[in-house]
């Protein structure tokens, strides 16, 4: 394995361990509009931003399982989740081979949709029944709003701090107007 | 380089796919005590002092704000309690002269008199809340007492909140014990889409179900469209089904609604507790019933946690 690789794990490692803290320690003891971001999927969206679909699913299957965890909720069921959006995000963002900061909001905010819903479809087969505009009024829209807002202050600081690099895609034409 | 990457990219998401269902899989089909369980435990329990942690240096803030708040209310509530103390005068006079009797009554039912709402032999445990659920789709809270503490699945939980004052306003049922692991347990609220208590509407003796749901309202259903329920009665636990005593406050009648189409009366409950600031409860560990003899014996903890058995001031 080389140097850049271990690199690389260190930094996933640590954004886990960041989202890990953050979302115990703060955002789960803030609630806006009786909802409350979630770190590990806004993490998981800026990673797959920046590094491509491979590095999104990977980062979102590790941060799932240990969302899992946090919440004590079953046990793969955020990890299938965050890796579908960890890999279409970074699918879109390699397709548009360009990102700015609104470009962000909007993925971030459509990531967060997406999966709320089938969050939320999983858990409707599993047990609770709610009405569908009740659900998409109180959880569903404050927190994809309120997931895309949070993403975009997370993703200038952890391009700003060197954490994750700006968006780089294969066609080699993309640039970051984030900056 | 790059050519690898674009070529184990759909083999590596197809493999993380398969790890997540087999994850799901394993989690659903496993018995509580098999290994995955064991690891998510462990990882639960590891979390855990980060949680109280985070509950210690959050407390100020949410005082802070409870304070203000408590502050611009302070006068409305001042007011309103004022009309509330004359009619509530009139209603004590009343209240004295009907305990009495009932006093009597108890007493010719043979009734221990310093029983409470509790059984016999209840124990208590305060224990701090140190998480919450993360969406509506559930309502639970974490708490900082586990199997260590003598709390087991399915202990009620009661809670007071800080609107609570001297009133009854406040204190109630929270909810029951539903996992627990050696220092944490978690407690699904009453206004979980998957909680049912049976319950009664002092005044109009009105039985039923309150069940919560996704929204977080508190629904009262099953009770008989032939009986009357005016709003602001006290609906308490009726004690059936056996995870709840009886009499536990719960809430008050806040609407009565009927239906063409139902037989049966849908009441919204304003819960007493206010579940968004709740921040420490009281675990109540029922006496357990020995399956020989029917006795009632009393449960001892192993920590050094303070527990409270419930003597003559058991409420």
């Amino acid at each position: 394995m080389g140097r850049k690789q271990l690199i690389a794990i260190g930094k996933a490692a640590l954004l886990v361990v960041i989202a890990v803290a953050l979302q115990v320690l703060v955002v789960s003891r803030v609630s806006v509009l009786g909802v409350t971001a979630d770190l590990f999927l806004i993490f998981t969206v800026v990673v797959a931003i920046s590094l491509g679909s491979m590095h999104g699913a990977v980062f979102g299957f590790l941060a799932g399982v240990v969302a899992d965890i946090a919440f004590v909720e079953t046990l793969g069921l955020r990890s299938l989740i965050y890796v579908l959006s960890g890999y279409f995000v970074g699918m879109i963002v390699r397709r548009f081979g360009t990102v700015n900061l609104w470009g962000v909001f909007l993925i971030a905010g459509g990531a967060s949709f997406v999966a709320q819903f089938l969050y939320g479809l999983a858990q409707y087969a599993m047990g609770p029944q709610a009405g569908f505009f009740t659900i998409v009024g109180t959880q569903i829209l404050p927190e994809t709003v309120l997931d895309a807002l949070v993403t975009m202050p997370v993703y200038l600081l952890l391009v700003r701090l060197r954490v994750i690099p700006a968006p780089r895609v294969d066609t080699g034409t993309a640039g970051s107007g984030a900056r | 380089m790059p050519r690898n990457k674009v070529a184990w990219r759909r083999p590596v998401f197809v493999i993380l796919i398969l790890a997540s269902l087999a994850l799901l899989t394993v989690s659903f089909r496993e018995a509580e005590s098999g290994p995955v369980h064991a690891i998510q435990d462990a990882g639960a329990g590891l979390l855990s002092p980060l949680q109280s942690w985070g509950a210690e240096i959050a407390e100020p803030f949410q005082d802070g704000y409870q304070w203000l708040k408590t502050l611009w209310s302070a006068h409305q509530r001042a007011q309103k309690l004022e009309e509330e103390l004359q009619a509530l005068q009139g209603e004590a006079i009343k209240l004295e002269e009907q305990a009495e009797e009932n006093q009597r009554l108890r007493a010719l039912l043979d009734l221990h008199p310093d029983k409470g709402i509790y059984p016999e032999g209840t124990e208590f445990t305060s224990a701090r809340v140190i998480g919450k659920s993360p969406t509506r789709w559930q309502a639970w809270v974490q708490i900082d007492k586990g199997s260590v503490d003598g709390i087991r699945v399915g202990s009620p939980v009661v809670g007071a909140t800080p609107t609570a004052g001297e009133s009854l306003a406040g204190k109630g049922l929270v909810g029951k014990v539903v996992s627990v692991t050696e220092h944490t347990a978690q407690v699904q609220l009453i206004t979980d889409a998957e909680s049912a208590v049976a319950a009664k509407i002092q005044g109009s003796r009105a039985e039923g179900i309150v069940e919560g749901s996704v929204s977080g309202d508190l629904i009262m259903d099953y009770v008989d469209r032939d009986i009357a329920v005016d709003p602001k009665l006290v609906i308490v636990t009726s004690g059936y089904g056996g995870v709840y005593p009886a009499d536990i406050p719960i809430g008050i009648v806040a609407s009565v609604g009927e239906e063409d189409v139902n037989i049966y009366k849908e009441i919204e409950v304003q819960p007493f507790v206010d579940f968004r600031v709740l921040e420490e409860v009281m675990v109540l560990i029922l006496p357990v019933e020995t399956p020989t003899t029917g006795a009632v014996t009393s449960t001892t903890t192993t920590s050094t946690t303070t527990t409270i058995t419930l003597g003559s001031a058991g409420r």
